[in-house]
Formats: structure tokens, sequence, C-alpha cells
């Protein structure tokens, strides 16, 4: 992995010394496994290499301005819509380079999440649960940390990108505890506390945790307990961590690269994105705020779609281009959509009973449109989902069995809620 | 319900019987029932003197002990020296901030942090309040003057769910979160009719705007069974005892009247005190709590909760789910704790006090193939908590030449404060350790390169302990002085050869290096656990 901080390598280069490294991790955590055929077995071959980047529309963007556009009708608005490459599939004019990208992407149309009040329904959309008091359920993201990442992984295996707006909620990986807490990038573009200190020489930062690593093993001589291995690999994990600050620069990707996801802070955070899955991080969140047009919803849709065209259209494309589509999994979803029905303000307020999110890449099938709203959009008309089906459906579309079980205390919580199905249209 | 009338039944037969009457004979008590449940040579021995003054320390204070802690508690010949250290620590300003914290910890956990409600449970600490006195205090706070410790409900009246289940969780120990939807899967103990007959203790109060709370005249839960069944809630308590509610004799214009003065106190900061029901709800609750046939929930939940505190794991655990299908692990010795505290008014450092005195208390750790958890053979670990943590970092950088913890009581206290102070803006940014805590990359990352790391408890300055290492000569004096300031021990022999051959391949940078095996003994997981 030092290869990486070498400029003078190249990218193919390094990709080949990235999948050597990470086809020994792999071998290495097989090697506990009492014999080959165990379903643990084929259960990590199944997962090895899926990742998952989560473009996260905060405060709720209108599903009749994206992916379930309504023209003509009363509650339509004052776009259009357009055809898209996949003969039959029209989305919003608002997208027109995803309209000639669709083939990558579902469109889920049928969403009936019920719940309309942002800290309720982030919650929802965040762990695919209705929150309990006493029992914190993790995110997705944490899950997702949880069943692909690497238990000592050199890299983060949660990163979460967010915006000021959205950083009153923030969320923990819950009772899956603090080891899969995401690393956030807040106000920077670097994680905090990633960076050495100049007062420490790098030598000294480096013998200075070999000594700690020493009193821990000292003192592990007479005591056991998983707490202090989980502390242990939390500190071994700090040099790892440091080494991936790369990651994070994108002044590291040729000029054409970064012109091609565009100077909004949403396109440079999806590169980051990109270059941490490359990585082999397997769940980045990022956020783009504010969709809460309870005013003004035309003009702000006009704004913030052209963003979220662009850069999701050139994140998919970068990722297809790098042969990373088919393992990686993007997800576009907010905690609800927006009322058909326009407002006084020309305003859209929150909807949850039939509104829009898309999959694409690993494990979907491209090119499809599941589920149908009634001719205004008020209604769900054929194939409602809800939270925990679209919980199980992202599962399922990374080889995760959405059935699994934890066990908190003495009670089991599956990874997807209770009596929820993955949508076994979209799937491959 | 037939298995826990049997128990109610035991500790009744249990109550007749004498009670211990010392700290003393209740520590004995302990080390009987936990020995009479495990073999002899599966328990780990007693740990040292220098293991034993930090575990207590920490436990008692809230902090790990000063370097003249340590050298005058190994100095004393003694023989009643850890009786005597026990009793000066519960006694002493230490364990009344510690108390204090902890009790925030388990009632408000981080719902805010609220200056005047830890103003308020920091009094109840130093005049040694009772659990039973508090409870009353913080669930009907508008039979008082005090509005503060209104902030318990405050913080949780805008959803009826909270307010029950957080009740019930911290003050009963039970969980009955499952059974709003359904009967409790797994635990026949709780149905629905259990979760909607405590949530309607709580359906009626109300917050005023002067930040206390308040109790309509009327107000119930209509609930849906499983079945499709329509019932209306009664007033009924964990223990399946219903009260009942006397008829309303109110015209329907006095009932107005009160509506508009509810109203009123809800919206208007200095509105006239609104008529209260004769019939109230929430202390109706606790009288039944505390009554004598009802309270063994109350009584054996705080035994646990303080059990857990200083052990590591809960008699029943996890420490909410007290119900017949999750037996504790020693009943007897729970009924024994549960009893004491109700024949003692629910003193909580006399409990904590016979918790230390105990030899179970004072067990080592295993190196290998420890035995169940649930025998308490050996110690189990505890992470420190966030003011653990923050403070004994203060400690531990401190001078080790100043006779802190020890001068004049008048002089610590005012310093005690000052920590108090100056450790919360490091508290604060850390995580509340719950069951399975995980340090996390993020308290790594921060621990390993944070400035204030650096600035705070690194400084070679004159007053700190790496500024009075850097001023010896000897390096195995500096590892030696680090060593009992921050691990509260001496070296080995294997440690001194690796801290000084550290510190001599850095001659050139000297109190750097000094800093730096400090940050090592401090980002171990020795200093961050209590062991």
């Amino acid at each position: 992995m030092n290869a990486s901080n070498n400029p003078s390598l190249s990218r193919r280069s390094w990709m080949r010394l990235a999948g050597t490294a990470s086809a020994a991790t792999l071998a290495s955590d097989l090697s506990g496994l009492e014999a080959l055929g165990s379903p643990e077995l084929s259960q990590s071959l199944r997962h090895s290499g899926k990742r998952v980047i989560l473009l996260w529309l905060a405060g709720g963007a209108s599903q009749l301005e994206t992916w379930d556009p309504k023209p003509g009708r009363a509650t339509g608005g004052p776009f259009s819509k357009i055809q898209t490459s996949v003969p039959g599939i029209e989305i919003s004019e608002l997208l027109p380079k995803m309209s000639s990208r669709l083939k990558e992407t579902a469109i889920i149309r049928s969403l009936n999440t019920k719940i309309a009040d942002h800290g309720n329904a982030y919650q929802l959309m965040d762990t695919g649960r209705i929150a309990e008091p006493s029992l914190k359920f993790p995110h997705l993201g944490a899950m997702i940390a949880h069943e692909l990442g690497q238990r000592d992984s050199q890299v983060p295996d949660y990163v979460s990108m967010y915006t000021s707006t959205e950083g009153r909620r923030q969320g923990t990986a819950g009772f899956l505890g603090g080891r899969y807490n995401p690393m956030f990038l807040t106000d920077q573009m670097m994680p905090a506390n990633i960076k050495r200190l100049e007062r420490i020489s790098d030598v000294d930062h480096r013998d200075r945790a070999e000594l700690r690593n020493l009193m821990a093993s000292i003192f592990e001589r007479k005591n056991t307990h998983p707490m202090y291995d989980a502390h242990n690999s939390a500190y071994e994990r700090v040099r790892g961590l440091m080494a991936s600050d790369h990651l994070f620069d994108i002044d590291r990707e040729p000029q054409s690269t970064r012109n091609h996801y565009g100077p909004t802070q949403f396109g440079q955070q999806c590169l980051i994105a990109r270059r941490l899955i490359e990585a082999g991080v397997p769940f980045v969140k990022v956020a783009r705020a504010w969709w809460d047009s309870h005013g003004q919803n035309f003009e702000t849709h006009q704004e913030l779609c052209a963003d979220l065209d662009h850069c999701m259209a050139a994140l998919l494309d970068d990722l297809k281009s790098r042969g990373l589509l088919d393992s990686t999994l993007v997800i576009t979803l907010g905690e609800f959509g927006r009322t058909p029905t326009i407002n006084g303000s020309l305003g859209r307020d929150h909807f949850a009973s039939a509104w829009s999110c898309t999959l694409s890449g690993c494990g979907i099938q491209g090119g499809t449109v599941f589920g149908k709203t009634d001719e205004d959009g008020q209604k769900v008309a054929e194939g409602e989902m809800n939270a925990g089906d679209l919980f199980a459906t992202i599962f399922a579309a990374l080889g995760i069995d959405h059935h699994k079980e934890y066990m908190v205390g003495s009670r089991p919580i599956p990874i997807a809620d209770f009596d929820s199905e993955p949508c076994h249209d979209i799937l491959v | 319900m037939v298995r826990q009338l049997l128990s109610v039944f035991a500790s009744l037969l249990l109550a007749l019987t004498a009670s211990a009457t010392s700290p003393q004979e209740l520590a004995r008590e302990i080390d009987r029932l936990i020995d009479a449940n495990c073999p002899k040579e599966l328990q780990a021995d007693l740990i040292n003197e220098s293991a034993f003054i930090r575990r207590v320390t920490l436990d008692l204070a809230g902090r790990i002990p000063t370097a003249s802690e340590l050298m005058a508690f190994r100095d004393s010949d003694s023989l009643t020296k850890r009786e005597d250290v026990i009793e000066r620590l519960i006694e002493s300003v230490d364990f009344t901030f510690h108390h204090r914290n902890e009790l925030d910890t388990l009632l408000l956990r981080r719902l805010e942090h609220n200056d005047k409600w830890r103003g308020f449970l920091l009094e109840a600490t130093q005049e040694n309040r009772s659990w039973d006195h508090l409870f009353r205090q913080i669930m009907v706070p508008e039979d008082g003057e005090d509005t503060r410790p209104a902030a318990f409900l405050r913080k949780r009246l805008r959803d009826l769910d909270s307010t029950t289940n957080d009740s019930s969780i911290i003050w009963f120990g039970v969980n009955i979160g499952c059974a709003k939807c359904h009967d409790h899967p797994l635990v026949e103990d709780w149905t629905q009719e259990h979760y909607y007959g405590l949530a309607s203790f709580f359906k009626r109060t109300y917050q005023t705007r002067a930040g206390s709370v308040g109790e309509r005249f009327d107000g119930s839960i209509n609930y849906t069974t499983v079945y499709g069944e329509s019932l209306k809630s009664k007033f009924m308590f964990l223990t399946g005892t219903t009260l009942p509610e006397p008829d309303l004799k109110l015209a329907e214009n006095e009932l107005k009247e009160i509506a508009a003065a509810i109203k009123k106190v809800e919206r208007e900061d200095k509105a006239p005190a609104a008529p209260r029901p004769e019939f109230r709800p929430r202390s109706q609750l606790v009288e039944a709590a505390l009554s004598d046939t009802e309270q063994d929930f109350f009584a054996r939940n705080i035994a646990n909760r303080l059990w857990a505190r200083m052990f590591g794991r809960g008699l029943i655990h996890p420490l909410d789910q007290g119900h017949s299908e999750n037996p504790p692990s020693h009943p007897d010795l729970l009924d024994v704790l549960a009893r004491d505290l109700r024949d003692h008014g629910f003193d909580m450092r006399r409990t904590l006090q016979a918790m230390a005195l105990s030899n179970t208390y004072a067990r080592g750790a295993h190196a290998v193939d420890p035995p169940p958890e649930k025998l308490f053979a050996s110690s189990l670990p505890r992470p420190l908590s966030p003011h653990q943590y923050s403070l004994s970092l203060l400690i531990a950088s401190s001078d080790p030449n100043k006779t802190l913890g020890l001068e004049s009581d008048l002089d610590w206290d005012r310093h005690r404060e000052e920590l108090e102070r100056r450790s919360e803006s490091v508290a604060r940014q850390l995580e509340i350790p719950e069951d399975g805590f995980q340090v996390s990359v993020t308290e790594t990352l921060w621990f390993s390169n944070h400035p204030q790391i650096q600035s705070d408890y690194l400084q070679p300055r004159k007053d700190r302990l790496v500024g009075f290492l850097t001023s010896l000569e000897s390096d195995e004096d500096i590892v030696r002085t680090a060593m009992r300031s921050v691990l509260s021990r001496d070296p080995s022999s294997e440690e001194l050869e690796a801290m000084t051959s550290y510190l001599q391949d850095r001659t050139d940078r000297r109190d750097d290096a000094i800093g730096q095996i400090v940050w090592a003994m401090f980002s171990s997981p020795e200093f961050r656990f209590n062991h």
C-alpha cells in the first residue's frame, strides 16, 4: 500500500498492487475458516469487493422534478419530461445527463414510507426501520461497514460527507458499537485529526505508537477482554488511516477527471467518494442539501437537479470506465419526497406516501422502473415499497442475506426490518 | 407471573430476617453469597495495593489517585488501610462530584447539558440524599418549589413513549418497549396492557412555560391490540396492580376553566398556577412503586445498577432486562442488597462502601480462559466514563510533587472543583460507554493527533508532569515517576528497558521524547479502563 504514496507509480500499477493486497487480506480473513465450502466462505466471496456510495438528498427532493414527472397534470409543475436512453422510460427534463445514462439505473417510483417530518423520516430512511426509544439502531453505512469491511482495515470503512444543514443529524453505529461509526468530513474535505502535528516527526509518531503497542501487549498478557482488543485495534488503525489521507486529496486526480466532476462541492465530494471506493472503503455517503422546497420549489429544483444530474452522471461514468460499477452500488435517496399538490408559495411540502429513489450498478437490473404512482402522483398505484423493503433490496443487491440477525442482548434484530422483502424485479 | 409472585414472596420472607448492620457486615454477606456460587479455584487472586488504590479511587472519587495518594497508601503500615481509604474517599468532595456525574449520565444521558440540573444533583449528593427521595423529587417536581429536577421529564415529554420507556428502564430496570405494538414476544411478563398501563401515568403530564410540569384532570390512552380489539388503558404498574381512579366530579364549565388555566401556564411564563387534580397519576405511580408490596422493582433496580457500576456487570444483566425469563445470576445477593437499601433509607453511599469493602471487589483478572463473567470470579474491565477519563488525564499530567488529594480539605475542595470545570470540555466530546463498548477511531485519531492533547497533557511546563520529568536527571527516575503518575504502579524491568532506550535514542529532543513515553502510557488500555 506504500506504493500509493509514490506519485511516480502509474494508476494501473497501483491498482495491481492494491488488488494483490486485497486478495491477500481476503485470504488471511478466510484462513480461519475450517472448511472450504462452508456457508461463511461462500458468503465472504459473494461480498468481496462490493461497495456502496449513497448520494443523500437531504431535505427531500421532489419526485415530480426528478424520477416521476407528471407534466400536464395539475400537480405536474412547469417542467416537461424527456425520453431516456431506455425506450419507454421518461424522467424530468431537469435530468438530461441521467436520461442518456439510464441503462445502469433502476428507478423505484412507489416508496410509501408514511413518515413526513425530517427528524423521524431521516431516522427511518437511514436505518430502515422506525425508531424505538432505548434501542439505537445502526445506520445503513454502519451495517454495510460491518458486513463488508475488514476488521483491521487500513482504510476507513464508513466515510460520511455532509453539509452544514444536515450536521444536526450525524447518527452513529448504534448497537453495532463505535468501531462502525462514520468518519466525518464536515467543513473541510479532510477528516479530522488525520494529519500528524508538525511538532512530531513521522518516525517519532510511529515509534511512539510502537511503544504504546508494547505497553498494551504487556498489559494484555495478564488481562484479556474483547474491549481491550477493540481499543488496540482502534489504535492500530490510526497509522493506516493517516496514510489514507491522499485519498481525500483530489489534487492528485488529473485535471480532466476533476473537470468531469465539476467545481461544485457535491462534485468534488463525489470524486472523493470514488477515490475512497477504489481504495476499498465499503461505504461512502455524500450529502447534497437542501432540497426542502416549501417555497419556490421549481427554482430550487432547477438549481439542485442540475448539480445532481451532472455529478451523478459523472460518478456513474467514472465508475463504469474504471470497471467499478459492477461492484459498486450507487443509491440516490433522501428522507422523503414532496407533495404533488403545489402550495401557495409555489412550493411543495413534505410527502412520504408516493415517492422515488434510484439504485445503480452492483446487483441492479439497470434500465428498469419499479412501481407506479397514480396520474397525479398522490398515491402508489402499483408495487408499494416501504423502507424495510428498500433496505432488503439494497442488501440483496450486495449479496448480503437480508434475514441476517444481530443479537442485542437476547433480542434478535434482523438486518432489514421484520417482514421486509427485496424487490426482485430490479435485481440482477 | 407466578414466578414473579413467588419472588416477591421470597423477598418478603427475607425481609423478616435481620439485615446486616454495618457496611463491613454487608461486605461479608456479599462475599459469602458470591463464594457460594463459585469454586475457590476459579477465583482470581486479590490485587495488590497499587492496583487496589487505582481501582477504588476511580470508583469512589471518579479519577485515578495522585502520585502522593498512591505512595501514601503504599507506605502506610496500617492493617485497616483499605477500609480507611474507602471511608476517606466516600466521604470526600470527590465522591459528591463523581456520584453526581454518574447520576447525571444515568438520568439525563446527553439529552442536554443542564447546569441547573447538575447543580441540583450536586446538592443531592453533597447531602447524601436518598434514592427514593430523588425519585420523588424528579418524578413529581411540582410538589416542590425547585423546578430544576423537572429536567428529567421536560426533556422527554414531547414523546410519551420516551417518557414511559426511559422511566421504566431507569427507575425499575425494565424495558417494555417491545410490548408497545404486541405482547412481548419473548417475555411472558410484559403485555401491551403493561405498556399502556405504565404510559397512562404520564399521559396527562404537560410542561409549563416556566419550566416545570403539571397534570391535567383527565386523559387516557386508547389502543388497538394485535387482535384488533380496542382498549382503554388502565393505571397499571409493572406488577399488574391497577390503581382505581375516582370519578371526576366537576361540571363542564369548571373543566373548561381548568383547561383554560392550563393552557395559560403552558404558554405564559408568569401565569398563575393552574389547579391540580386530586388524582395525580404520576404521584400515584411513585407512591405505588415505593409501597411495601410493590417496591421490589424499584429496590432491585438500584441495587443492580450500583452493583454494575462497581463490578462491570449487573446481577441482572443487561440492566434493563429485569423479568422472569432473565433471572439474576445471584438472586439471594440481589435480595440482600435490595433489602439492605430499603432498610437503610436507600442510602447509596452505604451500598457502594460495602461493595468496595468486599473481597469480591478486590479480585484480579484471569490471564487466560476467564470463567463466565456472571460468576464474578475475577474483575471485569470497565471503560472510564467521559468524566473519569478527562479528570484522570488532568490528574496524571499534574506535577507529581504536589500532595494533591491529601491536602487540607478546603484547599483540595477548591482545587477539585476547578478540575471538574477544566475536565468538562473534553468529557463532553467523549462517548458514554455502553454495553459492548468499543473505543472508536474517532477517539484514537483525536488522541494521536489533536493539538489539544499535546497542549493540555504533554507540555513540558513547570507545574505539569512532563515539565517535572524534564528536571530529573536519570532516565530510570523519569520512567518510574511517569508510571506512578499515569498508571499508578511501578514499571517492570521490560518496560523500564523499553522506555529508557526510547529516551536514549532521542537525547537531542529529550523533552519531546519524555512527552512521547507519557503519551504511550496514556494511550494504553491500562489507562483507558478501570480493571
